[in-house]
């Protein structure tokens, strides 16, 4: 009987406060927004933390990128280079380039003739501005050049870490052997360098897979140091949310308004972080350039103004979801505890 | 009005229970001082009126609801009903005098335009008109519990409990709180006041509940010589030694004491 006449009256409580739910959402901005300003030291707190954040997070993505272009880059040039006796015939080149191209590991040949080294190498000179040695050729006459200059063929291969079967054609094919360039100088460079090839190729294993984990431990990280500073910074406003319980607010009015200022927060960090990168990427990324690291990608990547509209879109939605949940899961604890 | 009937509540750190097989009755439109030191049992008694903490033993009927039966979901709806008023004002310290008392209708869903007609009214009432715009942190502590007052009275409630109202204030500004009380009263709300602050007791010639150790030791009308400690000369009240929760269920807000104004506190 009591329980019936307590939940009747408790029925008529609740159905005269009447559920408005677009006029509570609209007092829920306007009391995050207001908020936001009231407590603008702790909103340009959490702010900063998240903007700090997100460069971090473009930069481990831009680096990550250039990190796997430049691997690329430099798994192209690597190459196996093998000398000929000097007059080898281009017949005898295109021959022996059929016979190496049949090993599955290799990706591409090149040859050329002693007279092409030779130009070659001229116009290296030539475009290197490397008057002393222009004048040594000079002396020694091109003709005779030719005639000292041994002919190459060019490997490039898919596997740098497995040659043996190349070395077996070079070594034991007939063609090969005769005309292999004789002197110690002009060995086949795969035996000489292969200890080089493998350590840039295994660096550049190491630094795609190792730029992925290190983005997704920094996102960890930053994101746990995020969530520590909206917590620390509602801790200070639990008093609030416990006279705003008293008083008799639903727990989504007083949710609401710090989820608003989290929102806030992520997304000036957003535009923040998405303008602070750019103007930090285009200051690093000549220099990056200028030394052989290979941008091309993410240049390209840029150059679409569609693309800057994704980039400022990605980084604020990151922004918002990282405060949204720690201010979330924040405001939740000190709700329960009252 | 406010019921509770052989109500025990014994904290989990505790050994000695913080209210023992207490039982009280107060009618509507009474005015009731609930003294005692601290540690006596009044905030605990408080914040079962409020819901925030809940009985072992007993049952407790505010306005004809029973506690028992108000789900963790529907708390927020029952507080609405009740005005509380607190010794450290506990105003939301970033929003305006305006702002703390049009919170306390915006909970409860109050339309805009109600909101601006009734709480300049409310403001008059506890004379803050003139400091309708200033922060908590820039007003007198007089002037904070006034604010506090405005927030509770503001949806009239049908109880106003008001927890040690006059403990940070001087006994000129706290008399003054004390005759704003006996003006929400007079316009017909149940008011419960706790203080361990004779002077307050005396000031006003009201019902006086006494609490030790968590019991009720004396009930009586006082004769505004009530001293804290010691005998107390004064009509004792019968102690409610069998009531029965059944029939204040049935009576709900209607009470016996006469309301001295015909209209509404805010009209």
């Amino acid at each position: 009987m009591s329980k019936m006449k307590s939940e009747a009256r408790l029925r008529s409580m609740i159905q005269n406060s009447s559920k408005h739910f677009l006029r509570n959402v609209s007092r829920i901005f306007k009391y995050g927004v207001i908020g936001f300003g009231r407590n603008i030291w702790l909103s340009i707190t959490a702010t900063i933390v998240t903007t700090l954040t997100l460069i971090l997070l473009f930069a481990t993505v831009v680096a990550g990128s250039v990190l796997t272009s430049t691997a690329d880059a430099m798994r192209e040039k690597i190459d196996i280079t093998i000398f000929f006796k000097s007059g080898t015939e281009e017949t005898a080149l295109a021959s022996m380039a059929n016979t190496i191209k049949k090993d599955s590991n290799v990706k591409t040949v090149a040859y050329s003739t002693s007279e092409e080294e030779y130009e070659k190498l001229y116009n290296d000179y030539k475009e290197k501005d490397n008057q002393e040695m222009l004048a040594t050729l000079e002396i020694v006459g091109r003709d005779l050049m030719i005639q000292k200059q041994p002919a190459a063929m060019r490997v490039k291969v898919y596997n740098t870490s497995d040659l043996a079967s190349i070395k077996n054609i070079v070594n034991n094919d007939e063609e090969f052997q005769e005309n292999l360039h004789k002197s110690e100088k002009y060995a086949p460079t795969y035996d000489t360098n292969s200890s080089a090839i493998q350590t840039i190729s295994s660096w550049a294993n190491i630094a795609t897979k190792g730029g992925t984990a290190l983005s997704i431990l920094f996102l960890i990280i930053s994101t746990l140091v995020i969530f520590n500073t909206i917590r620390m910074a509602i801790y200070s406003r639990s008093e609030e949310i416990y006279m705003e319980k008293l008083v008799g607010a639903d727990s989504s009015f007083i949710r609401g308004p710090f989820l608003v200022e989290a929102m806030m927060s992520g997304i000036f960090a957003g535009i923040i972080s998405s303008i602070a990168g750019l103007i930090i990427y285009n200051a690093l990324g000549p220099k990056m350039k200028a030394y052989e690291i290979s941008v091309d990608s993410v240049n390209a990547f840029l150059a679409e103004p569609r693309n800057i509209v994704l980039l400022f879109l990605m980084l604020i939605g990151t922004g918002m979801v990282i405060t949204l949940i720690s201010s979330r899961l924040a405001v939740q604890k000190y709700l329960k505890r009252f | 009005m406010i019921l509770f009937d052989h109500v025990t509540k014994t904290y989990v750190s505790d050994k000695k229970p913080a209210l023992d097989n207490v039982s009280l009755h107060i009618e509507a439109n009474e005015f009731v001082f609930l003294v005692g030191k601290s540690g006596a049992g009044k905030s605990t008694l408080i914040k079962m009126i409020t819901k925030e903490e809940t009985p072992d033993e007993g049952k407790i009927i505010i306005g004809g609801i029973d506690l028992e039966y108000v789900k963790k979901r529907h708390i927020p709806h029952y507080r609405r009903r009740i005005g509380t008023v607190f010794q450290d004002f506990k105003l939301l310290p970033t929003r305006t005098v305006y702002e703390n008392v049009a919170f306390a209708l915006e909970i409860a869903g109050m339309s805009n335009r109600e909101i601006e007609r009734t709480v300049p009214k409310v403001l008059e009432l506890v004379e803050l008109s003139d400091v309708a715009y200033k922060f908590p942190d820039n007003i007198s502590g007089g002037q904070r519990q006034r604010t506090s007052i405005a927030r509770a009275v503001a949806r009239q409630p049908k109880i106003l409990i008001a927890d040690e109202p006059t403990g940070n204030l001087d006994i000129e500004t706290g008399r003054g709180i004390l005759d704003l009380l006996q003006k929400i009263n007079d316009y017909g709300t149940t008011v419960l006041v706790t203080t361990h602050d004779a002077n307050a007791v005396n000031h006003l010639k009201k019902r006086v509940i006494t609490l030790r150790d968590g019991k009720i030791v004396s009930d009586q009308k006082s004769h505004g010589i009530y001293r804290l400690d010691g005998d107390n000369d004064g009509i004792s009240l019968p102690q409610p030694g069998h009531l029965h929760p059944e029939t204040y269920l049935d009576k709900g807000d209607r009470g016996n004491v006469p309301v001295r104004h015909k209209r509404r506190l805010i009209q």
